[in-house]
C-alpha cells in the first residue's frame, strides 16, 4: 500500500470532512479534493470511504444535504455543516490537540 | 443524537425507495464530476469516463458500502433473511408441514398440561394477600412418619379458635345440596356451611349486609344465610331490600344477612352459605371440618405455629399415647399447598409425560432438520463459493428455525387450547379447586420459551454440528451421496421409541387398573336400575314418622309405575361413598370391643331391588318397624373381619341390635380405610324405619338418599314417572339427578378415567410421533441411496434384499429403543405403585403387549417407505450416473 493512501481512522476522516465543510457547503468530490489540497495529497479519500462517512454523519445530524448545481452546471448533492456539526468539529479538534500533544511528548521522552 | 438516528431509521425504513434513488443519483453524479474533471485536464472523454469509473470502484459497491453504514441495516438484512426463509419453507411444504405439526402436537400437549399446573400450583389464590393464608398439617415423626393435612374435629376447632391469637381462623363443613324456597320459587342449590370469620379469612366483604356473626355461629344460634352474587341475581333479581328477608332452606326459615360481591369465589363454591355452628357433638365428634387460616397483621407464621402447638398439646399427647414412639407437631402450610397436595403428584406426572412428548418431538425435529441441511449442502456450497460468510449462512438457518418455532408455537397454543377445553369438559363440576384454568401470560410465555428452545436447541444445534464437519467434503460433490451421520439419527430414533414405550407402559397399567375396578364382581345386578337422588336435609324430615311416611308412600307409588318390578330407598348405593360409624360388639369374645364400619339405612325392598345376594338368615321386612326389635344385616366382609367368618346371625351389637342376615359384598367408595377407589368393606345395613331423629338430622346433611327402581329393560319417560311418584308423596321435593348404576360408578372412578384419558392420549401422541420419526428416517435413507440401490440392483441384487438392507438400520434402531424403553420402564414405573389397583408394576402381559405393539408399528413404519424401492429403475439410475 502506498504511503499516501494511509488508512484513515474513522474519527480522523470525520474530523477532516467537518473541517473541509467549515467554510462553505460542498459536494462529495469537492470535499475529497479539498482534503487532498489541505493535506498536500497525504490523504486521498476514496468514494468507498467518503460516501458511507457522509451518510453516517448526516444520520448523526452533523451535516445536512441538498441538491444543487456544480460550477460546470452538473446536478450534485451538496453537504453543509449544522450547528451540531460545528460543535462536533470543536470537540474533535480539542481531542485531536490532546492526542497530538500526548504523542509528541511520548516521542520526545527518552 | 439518538433521536436523529431513530429518525433516520424510520426514514430509511419508510422511504426506502426514495433514499435508494437519491443514493444512486448521488454516486452517478460523483462519477460524472470525476469524468468532467479529467476531461478539463485534457483527457479524451472516453478515457476520462473509464478512469472515473475505475477511481470510483463501481457504483454498486459504493452504494452497498453506504447502505451498510445506514441505520436499520441489520433489520433490513434480517427482513431479507425472513423473506428468504419463508420462501424456503414454502418451497419444501412436506418438511414444513411435518415440522410444524410435530411442534404443534408437542407444544400443544405441554401448553395444555402447563395451563393446569399453572392454575393449580403456580397462580396465586384469588383472595387478598394469599401469602398470608394457610391451613395446618400434622407431622408425625417416628416409625410411621407422615406429614399431612390435620383432620379437624370440634374440640380441635374450639381450642384453636380460642387460643391462637396470631391467626384469624375459620372452618367449613363442606357443601351439600339443599332445597331453597323463596315465595313460590323452589331451587335446588349448593349450601356451604361455614363458621364465623370464614369470609374474613378469605378477605371477602359482602356488597350488601354483613358476614356471619359469632352469635349466629353458636350451636342453636339464629339461622342466617349469606347469598352468592349469582343466586341473588338469578333468584332475587338483585333485590336491594333482600336483607332481613326470610327464605326457606331445608324447610326452615333463614334470615338473609348478606350478599357476596360479584365474581367472589370460595373454596366451597356454593350458592348460599349458612352458619356451621360447630361444636364437640354430632358432626364435631369426628374430624369433619376443613380449616382455613389467615395471619393477623403484625404476626408471623412461627409465632402462630408455636401457639397452635401449645393449644393442641393435649391432642398431640393423646395421639402419641396411641402410637408409641411417635412425636406429633403441627405446622402451618400455605393454603394453596394444602388444597392442591392431593393433585400435585398427578400434575407432576402429567408434566413429565408432556416433557417426554416434547423430547420425542425434538428428536423428530432434529432428525428432520439434519436431513434438510444435507439436502441443502449444494445450495450452501454455492453460496459459500459466491462469497457468503459463515455467519451469513448460519444466520439464515437460525432465522428459518426461529420462523418454524414461532409458527409451530402458535399452532401449539391453538392445539393446547383445544385440548384443554376438551379436558375441562370431561371433568365433573367442582373437581378442580380453582374456578378456571386460564391461558394467561405465564402460559404463553412458557409456550414461547419451549417452542424457541425446542427448535433452536434440538432442531438446530445437532444438525449444525453434524453439518459443519461435512460441508467441506460435500462442496466438491454436486450431489449428496452419504446418509448424514446415520449414527446420530439412529440414536434419536432409539431414544424416542424408548420414551414411547415408557408412556405406553404407564398408560397400559392405568388402563388395566381401570378395567380391574370397573369389572369388580358387583355382588348385585347393576342392569335395569334407575336411581333418583333427592335431598332430605329438611327440618320436616328430622321427624322419624314423617321420614317413614315419605319412604313408604314414595316407594309404593314407584312400584305402581307400569313396568317397574321393585323399588326401594337407601342412604347410599354400591359404587357410592358411605357413611362411617362406630359399632360396639355386645356378645361373645368380642364383647365390649369397638370398631369402624360403613352404615347404610335401607327400606325392606333394597336387597331385592338391587338383587344383592342373601347368604344366611333373612333381609328386612315391614315388620322391622320403629317399635320392634332393632335388627341389622351385615355383609361378608363384616362377618369375616369381626367374627372370623363364622355365622353372624343372632349376634348382638350396639347393646340391643341383633344381626338377622348376611349378604354378599358390593364395591363401594370407602372413606373408612380406603386402599382402592372401589372396594368391598365391612358394611352394616339397618332398617330405615328404625333410624332415630338425631341420626336423621345429621346424616342427611352429608348424604342424599337414593330412590332405586328396577325395570326389566329401558322404558321411555321413566325419570318423569319417578319424579311424579316422589311428588305424590311430597310435592316440594325436587330430584337433584337421575343416574344409572354405570353413572354412579363413573362418578366414583372419575379420577381414574381422567388419568387414563390423559396418559392414554399422551401415549398415543408419542406413538404417532415416533411412527412419523421412523417413517421419516427410512424414507430419507431410501431417497438418499436411490443411486446406490439402483447400481446394486443392476448388479443383480433383488428388491427384497435392497429393502432389507435399507430397513435394517431403522428397524434395528427401533428395537434398541424397545429394549431401552423396557429397561427404563422397569425402574421408572415403580412410582406408579400407589395409583395401580389389581395389577402389579411389573405386569408381564402389559409390557409384552406394549413391546409387541411397538415392534409391529416399527415394522410397518419401516416397510411402508421401503416399498418405494420396488419402483427404482436400475437402467434410469445408471443413465443419470
Amino acid at each position: 500500500m502506498a504511503p499516501d493512501q494511509t488508512n484513515l481512522l474513522q474519527g480522523t476522516l470525520d474530523m477532516m470532512i467537518l473541517k473541509a465543510l467549515a467554510l462553505e457547503q460542498m459536494h462529495g468530490l469537492g470535499i475529497s479534493r479539498r482534503i487532498e489540497q489541505i493535506t498536500r495529497a497525504t490523504f486521498q479519500v476514496k468514494p468507498g470511504s467518503l460516501f458511507p462517512a457522509l451518510h453516517r454523519m448526516e444520520e448523526e445530524g452533523w451535516l445536512v444535504s441538498s441538491w444543487g448545481e456544480s460550477e460546470n452546471k452538473r446536478r450534485a448533492k451538496y453537504y453543509k455543516l449544522t450547528n451540531a456539526g460545528r460543535r462536533q468539529l470543536e470537540a474533535e479538534t480539542k481531542r485531536w490537540g490532546r492526542i497530538a500533544l500526548a504523542i509528541t511528548r511520548t516521542l520526545e521522552a527518552s | 443524537m439518538a433521536f436523529t438516528r431513530l429518525a433516520s431509521l424510520l426514514r430509511n425504513l419508510l422511504h426506502k425507495r426514495r433514499e435508494e434513488r437519491e443514493l444512486d443519483e448521488e454516486v452517478r453524479a460523483h462519477e460524472q464530476l470525476l469524468a468532467d474533471e479529467k476531461i478539463s485536464s485534457g483527457m479524451s472523454p472516453q478515457e476520462a469516463h473509464r478512469q472515473a469509473h475505475l477511481e470510483l470502484g463501481g457504483v454498486e459497491q459504493v452504494k452497498e458500502q453506504v447502505r451498510e453504514t445506514r441505520a436499520g441495516h441489520l433489520l433490513e438484512t434480517l427482513w431479507q433473511d425472513v423473506r428468504f426463509g419463508l420462501r424456503m419453507l414454502r418451497k419444501s411444504p412436506g418438511f414444513t408441514a411435518v415440522a410444524v405439526l410435530t411442534l404443534a402436537l408437542g407444544i400443544g400437549a405441554n401448553t395444555a398440561i402447563f395451563s393446569l399446573v399453572n392454575a393449580l400450583l403456580l397462580k396465586s389464590l384469588p383472595y387478598g394477600h394469599p401469602e398470608r393464608m394457610g391451613t395446618i398439617y400434622a407431622r408425625f415423626t417416628g416409625p410411621n412418619g407422615s406429614d399431612e393435612l390435620a383432620g379437624i374435629d370440634g374440640e380441635m376447632w374450639e381450642l384453636l379458635r380460642d387460643n391462637v391469637p396470631s391467626l384469624v381462623s375459620a372452618v367449613s363443613g363442606g357443601t351439600s345440596g339443599v332445597n331453597l324456597r323463596a315465595g313460590s320459587q323452589v331451587e335446588y342449590v349448593q349450601n356451604g356451611r361455614v363458621s364465623a370469620h370464614y369470609f374474613d379469612v378469605l378477605a371477602l366483604q359482602p356488597i350488601l349486609g354483613r358476614n356471619i356473626s359469632e352469635e349466629e355461629d353458636r350451636p342453636h344460634g339464629p339461622k342466617a344465610v349469606v347469598l352468592s352474587y349469582g343466586l341473588w341475581r338469578n333468584v332475587f333479581g338483585e333485590d336491594q331490600s333482600i336483607l332481613g328477608r326470610t327464605i326457606l332452606l331445608k324447610n326452615e326459615p333463614y334470615t338473609v344477612i348478606g350478599v357476596l360481591p360479584q365474581g367472589a369465589t370460595t373454596p366451597l363454591n356454593a350458592s348460599v352459605y349458612t352458619p356451621l355452628q360447630p361444636s364437640r357433638e354430632g358432626e364435631g365428634s369426628g374430624t369433619n371440618f376443613q380449616l382455613i387460616t389467615r395471619l393477623r397483621e403484625g404476626a408471623g407464621w412461627q409465632q402462630a405455629d408455636a401457639e397452635i402447638n401449645h393449644a393442641w398439646t393435649i391432642l398431640a399427647l393423646r395421639l402419641e399415647k396411641n402410637a408409641p414412639g411417635a412425636h406429633v407437631t403441627y405446622h402451618s402450610v400455605p393454603l394453596q399447598k394444602g388444597q392442591t397436595d392431593s393433585l400435585r403428584p398427578q400434575a407432576l406426572a402429567l408434566m413429565l409425560s408432556a416433557a417426554f412428548i416434547l423430547l420425542i418431538a425434538c428428536a423428530n425435529l432434529a432428525s428432520l432438520t439434519l436431513v434438510r441441511m444435507f439436502r441443502r449442502t449444494p445450495e450452501v456450497a454455492t453460496r459459500v463459493a459466491l462469497g457468503a460468510s459463515a455467519w451469513q449462512i448460519q444466520r439464515q438457518f437460525w432465522v428459518e428455525n426461529l420462523l418454524l418455532a414461532l409458527v409451530g408455537g402458535a399452532a401449539g397454543v391453538g392445539v393446547g387450547f383445544l385440548a384443554l377445553q376438551g379436558l375441562l369438559l370431561q371433568l365433573p363440576e367442582h373437581f378442580l379447586p380453582v374456578a378456571n384454568v386460564p391461558l394467561d401470560g405465564r402460559v404463553l410465555g412458557f409456550t414461547l420459551v419451549v417452542s424457541v428452545l425446542t427448535s433452536v436447541l434440538f432442531g438446530m444445534l445437532p444438525a449444525l454440528a453434524a453439518w459443519k464437519s461435512d460441508l467441506r467434503s460435500s462442496i466438491a460433490d454436486r450431489t449428496v451421496t452419504r446418509v448424514g451421520s446415520p449414527g446420530l439419527r439412529q440414536a434419536l430414533i432409539a431414544g424416542e421409541v424408548g420414551l414411547t414405550i415408557v408412556l405406553l407402559a404407564a398408560s397400559g397399567l392405568l388402563i388395566r387398573s381401570l378395567i380391574h375396578l370397573e369389572t369388580l364382581p358387583p355382588g348385585f345386578n347393576p342392569n335395569g336400575i334407575l336411581v333418583a337422588k333427592a335431598s332430605l336435609d329438611d327440618a320436616h324430615y328430622h321427624d322419624p314418622a314423617a321420614f317413614r311416611k315419605l319412604l313408604d308412600e314414595s316407594t309404593a307409588a314407584m312400584r305402581e309405575i307400569p313396568g317397574v318390578l321393585n323399588s326401594a330407598v337407601g342412604l347410599s348405593l354400591p359404587y357410592e361413598s358411605t357413611l362411617n360409624d362406630g359399632v360396639t360388639f355386645s356378645d361373645g369374645k368380642e364383647a365390649g370391643q369397638q370398631a369402624g364400619t360403613d352404615v347404610v339405612y335401607v327400606t325392606p325392598g333394597y336387597f331385592d331391588t338391587l338383587q344383592i345376594g342373601l347368604l344366611v338368615g333373612r333381609v328386612f321386612t315391614n315388620a322391622d318397624g320403629p317399635n320392634a326389635q332393632h335388627v341389622a344385616v351385615v355383609n361378608q366382609a363384616f362377618a369375616r373381619k369381626f367374627y372370623g367368618g363364622t355365622n353372624p346371625v343372632g349376634r348382638y351389637i350396639n347393646r340391643d341390635t341383633v344381626i338377622v342376615g348376611e349378604v354378599t359384598d358390593v364395591p363401594i367408595s370407602s372413606n373408612l380405610y380406603p386402599v382402592a377407589p372401589l372396594m368391598a368393606e365391612q358394611t352394616m345395613y339397618i332398617p330405615a324405619a328404625q333410624v332415630n331423629a338425631g341420626y336423621l338430622g345429621l346424616v342427611h346433611v352429608w348424604f342424599q338418599p337414593d330412590w332405586v327402581i328396577r325395570t326389566p329393560g329401558p322404558i321411555a319417560g321413566l325419570p318423569d314417572e319417578m319424579q311424579r311418584a316422589l311428588g305424590s308423596a311430597d310435592p316440594s321435593l325436587p330430584v337433584s339427578g337421575f343416574y344409572s348404576m354405570k353413572d354412579l360408578m363413573a362418578r366414583t372412578l372419575v379420577m381414574q378415567r381422567i388419568e387414563v384419558a390423559l396418559l392414554g392420549s399422551m401415549a398415543a401422541l408419542a406413538l404417532l410421533l415416533s411412527t412419523v420419526g421412523v417413517c421419516g428416517l427410512v424414507a430419507n435413507m431410501v431417497a438418499q441411496r436411490t443411486r446406490e440401490i439402483g447400481i446394486r440392483m443392476a448388479l443383480g441384487s433383488s428388491v427384497s434384499q435392497a429393502m432389507l438392507e435399507v430397513g435394517r438400520t431403522a428397524f434395528g434402531a427401533s428395537m434398541l429403543g424397545v429394549v431401552l424403553g423396557l429397561a427404563v420402564s422397569a425402574g421408572a414405573l415403580r412410582v406408579m405403585r400407589s395409583v395401580l389397583y389389581g395389577v402389579g408394576v411389573y405386569d408381564a402381559s402389559t409390557l409384552a403387549t406394549v413391546a409387541l405393539m411397538l415392534v409391529f408399528v416399527a415394522l410397518v413404519a419401516t416397510i411402508l417407505p421401503t416399498l418405494k424401492i420396488a419402483k427404482i429403475d436400475p437402467a434410469q439410475t445408471l443413465r443419470e450416473e
